[in-house]
């Protein structure tokens, strides 16, 4: 198997995510023993965006680390284990709130679930989430 | 002639106002602002042709008019009198200046503005008891129109009060005039200083009683103050202004001149009860006032509490006090005028006097803060701060009257510390305080509007500071008719600082 | 966003709820007028040139003046400061949104030189003759933010770490060298210092707030013009998209000694714009601020004050505007700052109200409060763009999130303050 990283470059649709990566200087750290749990916003999250949020984000790479953190978890979290759980505590700070039930992380819907990877797993999202 | 263009200006002004044909309202008001004008213009030219150096009266005249019942066309002019014709002047035309512009039946309301004037001022200069009763009445009629036409709420009630009670002042006055010429059979109506001197002391003291409750009534004095409140507050703004600054005038006038003028010895012997019933006034007028919970009622209170201050000065019968008395007259009708002027502006921008629903005018932005500050200025002048006029003449009364009567004095100092209490409640609840966003689109006040008050508001201060302008004027006559007076009763005597009663030989 | 005229779910029963029903729909809290729009636009550049003064003294009191004992000439902005290019702004822009220049606006540098006067005279006496930009108020607001403090974002939190008084320390000795008075005074009262570092660092907070603001509305201002606004829905947009697309700006304090940079708070703390700037800023300046001084008294004893600090709601959309015009307070002299940059078009309608140019201030205070109910919606929207679900999602049960968002906002506007009522009156002024 891959690690995080590896899946998500490979993957076609996350490129912009990839390049968010590189740009806030988490490949290292992605690619750490973790396990962690990653939420992934696929490319038309981010397109959804309205116009210059990603760009000021890329310029200033520890506020879009920031960013990029809320969407990480410390721990393995299948789809299974998130129906458990009501919220998670992402590795920004702030909690990702989670419903199970619905498949919603957030206000993002899990496109895809429980892609395996050697140091975690990932979860597919259609949004960009935001703490508060 | 000279007095007699005082009558005449003013009543040519409403014959012109009565008669002109298609007199626009603007006209109109312009009309009766220069009939005024020139009225407190020529006031001015006497002021300069009068001699300080006597207390006696100038500028007579005499014509016969009916010689067989002793009436006859006499006028003159001392020091009293000049200040309350220069009053009278100068309340007729800062009034006519601060009526509404758009005026309901301009002709009518200015011509009647102007025969009370002309009455008032002829009033003030008469010398025959006769021809003071026919101009005293006279003035009754334009002014009872005044109020039953462009009065506020309940006018017709408060016209008919005020005519009653104003009515019943000149026949009792009339009885007590018509008594004195008879009963001391003088071969006419002219007055006479000391006129009832040669009657018994009792017969005296009943006349005296006549003219004190006709007076009483007119200035008013507790307890016929009641048509008062109800006829000031129905007035208009500039009848308001009327009333209190020139027509209680009457009252005082008549109180020096023939009260005290006509019979010296009653009045020396009543005078510590006139005293008493000054101090009596002063402290009803003030706490009644602080009880009131609309404005101009406030307004119309205090006028009766600082009349007395004028009986207080007459009874004491020493110069000071005597001068006292005279100063406050004017200082009394500038402070009530630029006071119902400035509550007539409140009313008509915010369209209530309750005390409880005005705030926060003080506001520069939203709200009337010249009209304000003004207020305070008069507010502080009525309540005899120092530098303002109020504290000039209410001071030279009390320094005035302390000698002779201590105990009524002491109370109306009192009086003058509860004048302070109305107008910090008054002035707190107006002015202060935070301005009410639901109802803060008042209209602007435009400095035409505000000039009548800024002209008063000037006159106050500037008598404040340089009171010998106000004083120099009344002073010889006031050492006249204390002069007149005969030695005031020993055990009362006991103060130096009381100057020397001359002899009563006048 | 504005095609959508109705939602599934049935109206909503809050007092508010026509409001309610208005942003559900993509609108504004402030009705669609024309009269409305031209208002807070005329506003919002009226607001924009003074705030281009603030923003660049607050930095350079944050960066240049820092704890000089005696601030006396820290109005005094020097050159180098009114070139400081806006990075949002003119061709070096990182992102540029005002399509002008990045140095301090032309009318703000005229104003400067004449002031009200009209009349070039030294800088000291504009200065003394009050005829300058007011930047009290700037610090009234700096102010606020920092004594209301916990509202949101991590800004607070950092000033009270070891890392941020191990920099202050360093940067304290080395601005106080050779100063063995305020050493020796460091020495004995050092958190009084760490204080003051800390409302500096407020004090670059806002002024980086600020830098984003001025060339937003400035662009508002010229899109209005060039006829670019179809309605106040529009103009909230442009601010939403505003919002989102500098969120991450981020937020720091550096400190110059010299030519020396200290980082008081450094950029890889990864504060960033909308977090520790723009929401704490709106809370305590919107919403929360304190009473103005002089203009009322209230009993703390009878309640009239409320006991928690997130209960306070003198902010500007609560505000009474009538105070305006009284010496010293922060709206005065606000209003007084963008007295002098008005749009002719709004001068014009100024003079046709009321008392025309009279109350003039009174006037702007209400469009002001008008213009920043329109900001506020920006920010609500904003915040349901970014936490919760789009106006025309299928699903009702987001919908049903979004009515409950709009609600415990609306809820906030309950209190008998709140001027959201009055707005919706054309004629409140």
């Amino acid at each position: 198997m891959a690690s995080i990283v590896e899946i998500a470059t490979t993957t076609p649709g996350f490129s912009t995510l990839v390049a968010a990566v590189q740009a806030a200087g988490l490949v290292e750290a992605l690619q750490g023993a973790g396990p962690f749990t990653v939420f992934a916003p696929n490319d038309d999250a981010f397109a959804n965006l309205p116009l210059g949020t990603v760009q000021t984000l890329v310029q200033n790479p520890p506020q879009l680390a920031r960013i990029l953190k809320f969407h990480v978890v410390a721990g393995h979290y299948t789809q299974a284990d998130l129906s458990q759980v009501t919220s998670l505590q992402s590795l920004e700070g702030s909690p990702i709130p989670v419903n199970g039930a619905a498949g919603e992380v957030k206000n993002a819907t899990v496109l895809m679930a429980d892609v395996e990877a050697d140091n975690g797993i990932i979860h597919v999202i259609d949004r960009v989430i935001l703490m508060g | 002639m000279m007095l007699t263009f005082l009558l005449l200006l003013p009543f040519l002004g409403a014959i012109a106002l009565a008669t002109w044909p298609n007199l626009a309202a603007k006209s109109a008001r312009n009309l009766a602002l220069i009939s005024a004008g020139t009225a407190l213009v020529w006031t001015i030219w006497l002021f300069t042709q009068f001699d300080l150096t006597t207390g006696s009266l100038q500028f007579r005249e005499f014509w016969p008019w009916l010689p067989a019942l002793g009436l006859n066309y006499e006028l003159g002019l001392d020091g009293l009198s000049l200040m309350m014709v220069a009053l009278n002047s100068l309340i007729t035309w800062v009034a006519i200046w601060s009526s509404d512009p758009n005026q309901e039946r301009p002709r009518l309301f200015y011509c009647l503005l102007l025969l009370v004037s002309a009455g008032v001022a002829g009033a003030f200069v008469a010398q025959n008891l006769l021809l003071f009763f026919l101009l005293y009445e006279i003035e009754l009629v334009p002014l009872y129109l005044l109020i039953a036409i462009w009065g506020g709420e309940k006018k017709a009630y408060a016209a008919t009060k005020f005519l009653l009670y104003t009515a019943l002042s000149g026949a009792l006055m009339l009885a007590g005039f018509l008594g004195t010429v008879w009963l001391s059979q003088a071969e006419d109506f002219t007055y006479h200083a000391g006129l009832g001197q040669s009657l018994p002391l009792l017969w005296q003291v009943g006349l005296l009683a006549l003219l004190l409750v006709a007076f009483g009534i007119k200035i008013p004095l507790v307890p016929f103050h009641t048509w008062l409140p109800d006829t000031y507050v129905a007035a208009s703004t500039p009848v308001a202004m009327m009333l209190g600054g020139v027509l209680a005038k009457l009252g005082t006038y008549g109180l020096l001149r023939f009260c005290l003028g006509l019979f010296p010895d009653a009045w020396v012997w009543l005078s510590p009860y006139l005293a008493g019933w000054a101090a009596v006034s002063v402290l009803y007028g003030a706490i009644t006032a602080i009880a009131q919970k609309d404005i101009k009622r406030m307004v119309a209170y205090s006028s009766i509490g600082h009349m007395g201050y004028v009986l207080l000065g007459g009874a004491a019968m020493t110069e000071l006090a005597m001068t006292g008395a005279v100063t406050q007259m004017v200082a009394h009708g500038l402070i009530l005028a630029i006071l119902f002027h400035l509550v007539g502006l409140i009313e008509a921008k915010v369209g209530t006097r309750e005390l409880d629903v005005l705030n926060g005018l003080m506001n520069p932005v939203r709200g009337l803060p010249m009209v304000s500050a003004l207020l305070v200025l008069g507010g502080m002048a009525s309540a005899g701060i120092p530098g303002l006029v109020g504290f000039v003449t209410e001071f030279l009364v009390f320094q005035g009257s302390y000698a002779t009567y201590p105990l009524q004095t002491l109370l109306g100092v009192i009086g003058t510390g509860l004048t302070a209490v109305y107008f910090v409640i008054l002035l707190n609840r107006t002015c202060f305080g935070r301005l009410d966003n639901a109802i803060a689109y008042f209209p602007q006040v435009s400095f035409s509007e505000k000039l009548p008050a800024y002209l008063l508001a000037g006159l106050i201060l500037y008598f404040g500071i340089q009171p010998n302008g106000l004083v120099q004027w009344s002073a010889p006559t006031a050492q006249v008719i204390t002069a007149a007076l005969p030695t005031i009763p020993g055990q009362l005597l006991a103060n130096p600082p009381t100057p020397q009663p001359l002899n009563p030989n006048l | 966003m504005t095609t959508l005229t109705h939602t599934p779910l049935p109206p909503s029963t809050h007092p508010h709820a026509d409001i309610i029903h208005r942003l559900e729909a993509g609108g504004s809290m402030l009705p669609d007028t024309p009269e409305n729009l031209m208002q807070i636009i005329g506003i919002y550049k009226a607001y924009a040139v003074p705030m281009d003064f603030y923003w660049r003294d607050l930095l350079y009191i944050a960066e240049r003046v820092f704890l000089n004992p005696i601030p006396a000439f820290k109005y005094f902005l020097p050159q180098s400061y009114l070139d400081l290019p806006n990075h949002y702004a003119g061709e070096t822009a990182d992102l540029r949104i005002w399509r002008g220049e990045a140095t301090a606006h032309p009318e703000l540098l005229e104003f400067m030189e004449k002031g009200e006067l009209k009349h070039k005279l030294p800088k000291l006496f504009h200065h003394l003759w009050h005829d300058r930009i007011n930047m009290e108020f700037a610090e009234a607001c700096m102010r606020a933010m920092l004594w209301h403090q916990g509202m949101g974002g991590r800004f607070n939190d950092y000033l009270q770490t070891p890392e941020y008084t191990e920099a202050c320390d360093r940067t304290i000795r080395a601005y106080f060298k050779g100063n063995p008075v305020m050493l020796g005074l460091y020495k004995a009262f050092p958190e009084m210092f760490y204080e003051k570092c800390r409302e500096l660092s407020y004090y670059a907070n806002l002024g980086q707030f600020w830098e984003v603001m001025a060339p937003v509305f400035f662009e508002m201002s010229d899109i209005y013009d060039e006829g670019g606004f179809a309605g106040v829905p529009d103009a909230m947009d442009f601010l939403v998209n505003g919002i989102f697309a500098v969120a991450g700006r981020p937020i720091y304090h550096h400190v110059y000694v010299g030519d020396e940079c200290f980082e008081l708070i450094p950029k890889s703390c990864g504060f960033t714009w909308l977090y520790e700037a723009a929401l704490p800023y709106v809370e305590a300046v919107f919403y929360r601020t304190a009473p103005f001084r002089g203009t009322k008294s209230y009993n703390a004893q009878a309640g009239q004050v409320p006991a928690a600090q997130s209960d306070f709601h003198y902010g500007i959309l609560f505000a009474d505007v009538f105070p305006i015009g009284s010496a010293g307070i922060p709206p005065t002299l606000l209003m007084q700052d963008m007295l002098h940059f008005l749009p002719p078009y709004l001068q014009d309608y100024y003079r046709q109200h009321c008392r025309g140019e009279d109350d003039q201030l009174t006037q702007i205070g209400a469009t002001f409060q008008r213009s920043m109910y329109n900001v506020t919606s920006a920010v609500i929207q904003a915040l349901r763009t970014a936490l919760l679900y789009p106006l025309n999602d299928p699903n009702p049960e987001h919908l049903r999130a979004n009515r409950q968002f709009f609600e415990a906002q609306m809820d906030r506007f309950l209190r008998p303050e709140a001027r959201l009522r009055d707005i919706q009156r054309q004629d409140y002024r």
